[in-house]
């Protein structure tokens, strides 16, 4: 169970002239479904790289808890529970399915280099409990299958699925994902959504998701921030901000109603 | 059945100098000794994918080493060797921080260059461009130079080179390297410090290289230059690419083909011929094998596999039901 509460205050990134994300405060409630809507380049990937530590924020802070973590790398981020996912899929393309989720037991406490590379006792437990993670984290989003297969091999929906599983494979606090059902049909997408909606029932844990589809984000959140040029337009309840008619107007444009 | 056919490897690779000539025995030593440094490389360049011109100093540093403190036992210049390999391959993957490619190569180049400039200099401690003569290893009754002994001394150390570098396959360490090569954003992103497992992949191939130096130097018992400088650092990488890189036994088969085929040119008096041919053979693997021998293997397998399960499909099909 997520304990901690992810808050951003004024947070602000800048690149060079432009302000790619201004002056958001928003609170994540733990164990929330937030999304993140708005138009392209609104600044939804740029307040996800912000918060995983990918980009460095210019003014205002970000905290999990009580810990200011404005100033953590991405790695200490990771190491706090803060994971994230990625527009386009990054994997080990000649690598097995195995192999990339096993990579996510990074998160784990691993033993010294030293002792893996001696196969010491610490590291037999570590390898032990490493691959029980795995294995069952292949089982629940029903990849056991393709374990052995390089990734390259896979269609685009089931390597999505093993970047959720490598994020996944160790309990994470927050999650981040930027748009986990890009490239993928209507069909991919629904079960997409229900597969993230059944994974975050089992454990839950707060879960940011930057997504387009409309529908997606009605049935999958139970927040919703709008961003629009960087800034927030609206935040609340899925169906309230999406029905605002600013949010209307940057979706849509002016005067189209949905 | 994977422990039997181990030990029936071991016998025979055991029992291999006492069928051979000494003059056999002492070139699969030399084979042995190049292995331990390509399985350096391979963790290096391989799988961690940080180009590296500078195997060859680091196998150089060990040899040197040897050849400076014969005075010392042998437990205590291993140890040496270790420990002075670390910080050489701390020092030369300080570039790695802001580098990598071709541009990383060219840094190792220079740190290779500065030591050989650094052996032609130091002439009244290397003997500069005329070498060292190393004195044998004593080993219990005989020594180090003694084809069968050295053999053995060599197999020791690459049979725990070989384990090792299958190990580190087996651990997170091993996925990191991967990470870092293939996706720094995934390596980022699962909380994997970049810097320290280049630092470490270095440290690690440099020991490899540097325990190969040293087993070089008492094997052989002779130490020059020409050995240690770029030449032989790119035949490191050649051995890494054309065996496979990631794969244990790959880096093996790179190592026979670095000491085997220039010495079979020699035999027939054509040793001219050899870096003609070793450009044309690179270019074939490049062109037709880009995974390296080992990848050829593997996919040659799974095919005659495949049309073996397609015939014997084909005759079941046609008896009659």
């Amino acid at each position: 169970m997520t304990q901690a509460r992810l808050t951003v205050e004024d947070l602000t990134v800048r690149y060079g002239a432009l302000q790619a994300v201004r002056d958001i405060s928003a609170t994540f409630q733990p164990d929330s479904i937030v999304g993140l809507i708005g138009p392209n380049g609104a600044g939804k990937t740029t307040l996800l790289n912000a918060l995983s530590g990918f980009t460095d924020i210019t003014s205002g802070r970000v905290r999990l808890g009580e810990r200011d973590i404005t100033r953590l790398s991405g790695q200490a981020r990771v190491a706090l529970g803060i994971v994230r996912s990625f527009q386009t899929v990054r994997l080990l393309e000649d690598e097995s399915v195995f192999l990339n989720v096993a990579l996510g037991c990074e998160r784990n406490p691993q033993p010294t280099v030293v002792e893996q590379i001696f196969s010491l006792p610490r590291q037999w437990r570590a390898r032990r409990r490493d691959l029980a993670a795995t294995y069952q984290i292949l089982d629940t989003l029903g990849l056991s299958e393709f374990a052995g297969r390089a990734v390259a091999e896979l269609p685009y929906a089931t390597r999505r699925l093993v970047e959720l599983a490598r994020i996944l494979v160790v309990h994470p606090e927050v999650v981040l994902l930027d748009e986990p059902a890009a490239g993928s049909d209507r069909a991919e997408r629904d079960l997409m959504g229900r597969t993230l909606r059944q994974l975050h029932a089992r454990e839950p844990f707060t879960m940011i998701v930057v997504e387009h589809d409309v529908d997606v984000v009605r049935k999958l959140c139970s927040y919703a921030i709008a961003l629009d040029s960087g800034a927030m337009i609206a935040s609340g309840e899925p169906d309230v901000v999406l029905e605002n008619d600013r949010v209307q107007e940057a979706y849509f444009g002016v005067g189209h109603r949905a | 059945m994977r422990i039997a056919a181990s030990i029936v490897v071991m016998a025979f690779v055991g029992l291999l100098p006492f069928a051979l000539d000494s003059y056999w025995v002492f070139t699969l030593s030399e084979v042995m000794i190049y292995a331990i440094a390509t399985i350096g490389l391979d963790i290096v360049f391989g799988r961690a994918g940080q180009l590296s011109l500078a195997q060859a100093s680091f196998f150089g540093l060990g040899a040197y080493l040897a050849a400076l403190t014969t005075t010392l036992p042998a437990g205590l210049q291993f140890l040496l060797v270790v420990a002075t390999a670390m910080i050489a391959g701390a020092v030369v993957a300080i570039p790695t921080l802001r580098l990598s490619g071709l541009r990383l190569a060219l840094v190792t180049l220079l740190f290779g260059e500065l030591f050989i400039w650094a052996l032609d200099h130091l002439g009244s401690l290397t003997g500069g461009t005329q070498g060292l003569v190393v004195p044998a290893l004593a080993i219990g009754d005989s020594n180090s130079q003694d084809p069968t002994y050295g053999y053995m001394l060599v197999l020791f150390f690459a049979v725990a080179a070989t384990l090792t570098a299958v190990q580190i396959s087996r651990t997170q360490f091993g996925r990191r390297l991967l990470a870092v090569r293939d996706s720094e954003v995934a390596a980022r992103s699962v909380g994997i410090g970049l810097v320290r497992t280049k630092v470490a992949a270095f440290m690690l191939s440099a020991i490899f290289a540097g325990v190969a130096g040293w087993l070089y130097a008492h094997v052989v018992g002779f130490v020059a230059p020409p050995t240690f400088d770029l030449f032989p650092s790119v035949y490191f990488l050649i051995a890494v690419i054309l065996g496979g890189a990631g794969r244990v036994a790959g880096s093996w088969l790179g190592a026979a083909y670095i000491v085997l085929i220039p010495q079979a040119f020699s035999i027939i008096g054509q040793s001219n011929l050899f870096p003609i041919l070793g450009g044309g053979v690179l270019i074939l693997v490049a062109l037709l094998l880009p995974g390296g021998l080992m990848d050829g293997a593997t996919r040659t397998a799974g095919w005659i596999r495949a049309r073996y399960a397609a015939m014997r499909q084909m005759s079941s099909n046609r008896r009659p039901a």
